[in-house]
């Protein structure tokens, strides 16, 4: 008897544990490991380490929105995709993509404040989550009252994109690195058509610039997917099309002009100025060509 | 013995918990202490030994992309117990584009903003000055 009580007791902590460790969010939801449909050994084709040195910031959910509203581009809420149909999504990988279309989309509704129409993505965010097992790291309550009060946008912003980037986080440690690679994929995907679908409207130069800047991204995001991408057709068809974006990209130049950085101390602040300069050369021939692929793409998934 | 047993692993797993719920608050604390008029990107929670050769400093790296025209801003936070004071260099490939720590005059700036032209994969490199033990995060956000 004694002993069956100590086992228990060792499992009652081990819960314990397990359950606190990803405080602040929906701490007392316990996750059974999973095993996804593919297999670890395609995954480790891929360090977590190289993983690691390539995802950081690929798909940042909120830096392509804030050069929108840098340039005082409006905000359009027609180019936001459609949540009707993300109840019906079969497929931990439909779901993980567009979980991060719907991140970038949160992202740009709330660095444009928008943060009434948020709660309708953020309760969709919510249930695909839980549908991956990642519920725990979207504190979907706090973020609906923040949303719903507009009481903090910072903490809004701060605690969305961490979500994103804990969620992340955990499905690469824990081998379902397709996972995160797919959810990146879609942060990605949704951010550069935003920006080709603004571009049509408000063809400022900055803008074509940053999306002639994701020649070099795509190549990264493409080696991310490398290792699954025979693992199914769905996989297969989606870095294919990513191939064909990237070779949109091939006559986009990107040329370097040297320079040594200024350093300059303002207001106990240290404030670096670059000035070797990167300089992108666009035609527009070549951005129709990565605004119709992209378009395609993103339509694609969002259909599904 | 078994007692004894028990109450090592209890207390083994509450230091990982409280470990783990530390970390979310210095990530927390030390995001929401940057202020207005700018946007969290990423945090990096660093933990790193003491240095046993000072020519040999533990460094914690980070790749992460940068975008031109974007100014960031790099704040880095020391945990209450951390005995040394996080530092960031900042390198484009092999080139240090900046240092928080001024090599003149040994001033560590909490704070380093970073106006952007080329946009690339860029290395932060994370340490404690003079390579003391220490625990601390860093904060990459977006200034506007």
């Amino acid at each position: 008897m004694k002993k069956v009580l100590s086992s228990l007791q060792i499992l009652l902590i081990l819960l314990l544990f397990y359950s606190c460790k990803n405080t602040g969010n929906k701490g007392s939801e316990f996750i059974f490991p999973e095993s996804d449909s593919i297999p670890v050994k395609e995954a480790e084709k891929l360090s977590h380490e190289a993983i690691d040195d390539i995802v950081q910031n690929i798909g940042s959910p909120v830096e392509m929105a804030a050069l929108l509203l840098e340039l005082k581009v409006p905000f359009i809420t027609e180019h936001l995709a459609s949540i009707e149909q993300a109840e019906n999504l079969s497929t931990n990988s439909q779901k993980a993509l567009r979980l991060g279309i719907y991140g970038a989309d949160l992202g740009y509704l709330n660095i444009y404040e928008k943060t009434g129409s948020a709660v309708e993505t953020l309760s969709t965010i919510n249930k695909l989550a839980d549908g991956l097992r990642v519920g725990q790291f979207f504190d979907f309550e706090t973020l609906k009252n923040l949303a719903v009060n507009k009481s903090n946008i910072d903490s809004l912003l701060f605690l969305s994109v961490r979500s994103y980037n804990e969620i992340d986080k955990y499905l690469r440690e824990n081998d379902r690195g397709y996972l995160s690679a797919l959810m990146i994929t879609g942060v990605w995907l949704e951010a550069q058509y935003l920006a080709c679908q603004i571009v049509k409207d408000y063809p400022h130069l900055d803008l074509k610039n940053r999306i002639g800047e994701q020649k070099i991204i795509i190549n990264d995001l493409l080696m991310l997917l490398r290792p699954y991408n025979e693992s199914s057709d769905e996989y297969r068809e989606l870095y294919n099309d990513l191939e064909l974006l990237k070779r949109e990209y091939s006559d986009v130049s990107i040329t370097y002009t040297p320079g040594e950085p200024e350093t300059v101390e303002k207001d106990g602040r240290l404030i670096v100025i670059q000035n070797e300069e990167s300089t992108v050369v666009i035609s527009d021939d070549v951005l129709e060509g990565i605004i119709q692929k992209t378009e395609e793409i993103r339509n694609k998934i969002i259909s599904l | 013995m078994k007692r004894t047993t028990i109450v090592f692993i209890t207390l083994l797993l509450a230091a990982f918990a409280l470990n783990a719920q530390d970390q979310q608050e210095m990530v927390t604390d030390c995001a929401l202490s940057i202020g207005g008029n700018t946007t969290y990107l990423k945090d990096f929670v660093i933990k790193l030994p003491e240095s046993t050769d000072q020519g040999n400093i533990p460094v914690h790296k980070e790749n992460i992309y940068l975008m031109k025209k974007q100014r960031y801003l790099f704040t880095q936070c020391n945990a209450n117990d951390s005995e040394g004071e996080l530092t960031i260099e900042l390198y484009d490939a092999n080139n240090l584009i900046s240092s928080s720590i001024n090599k003149n005059n040994g001033r560590v700036y909490s704070s380093v903003e970073f106006s952007c032209n080329k946009t690339g994969l860029y290395t932060i490199w994370y340490s404690f000055k003079d390579g003391k033990k220490g625990t601390g995060v860093g904060i990459v956000s977006l200034l506007k």
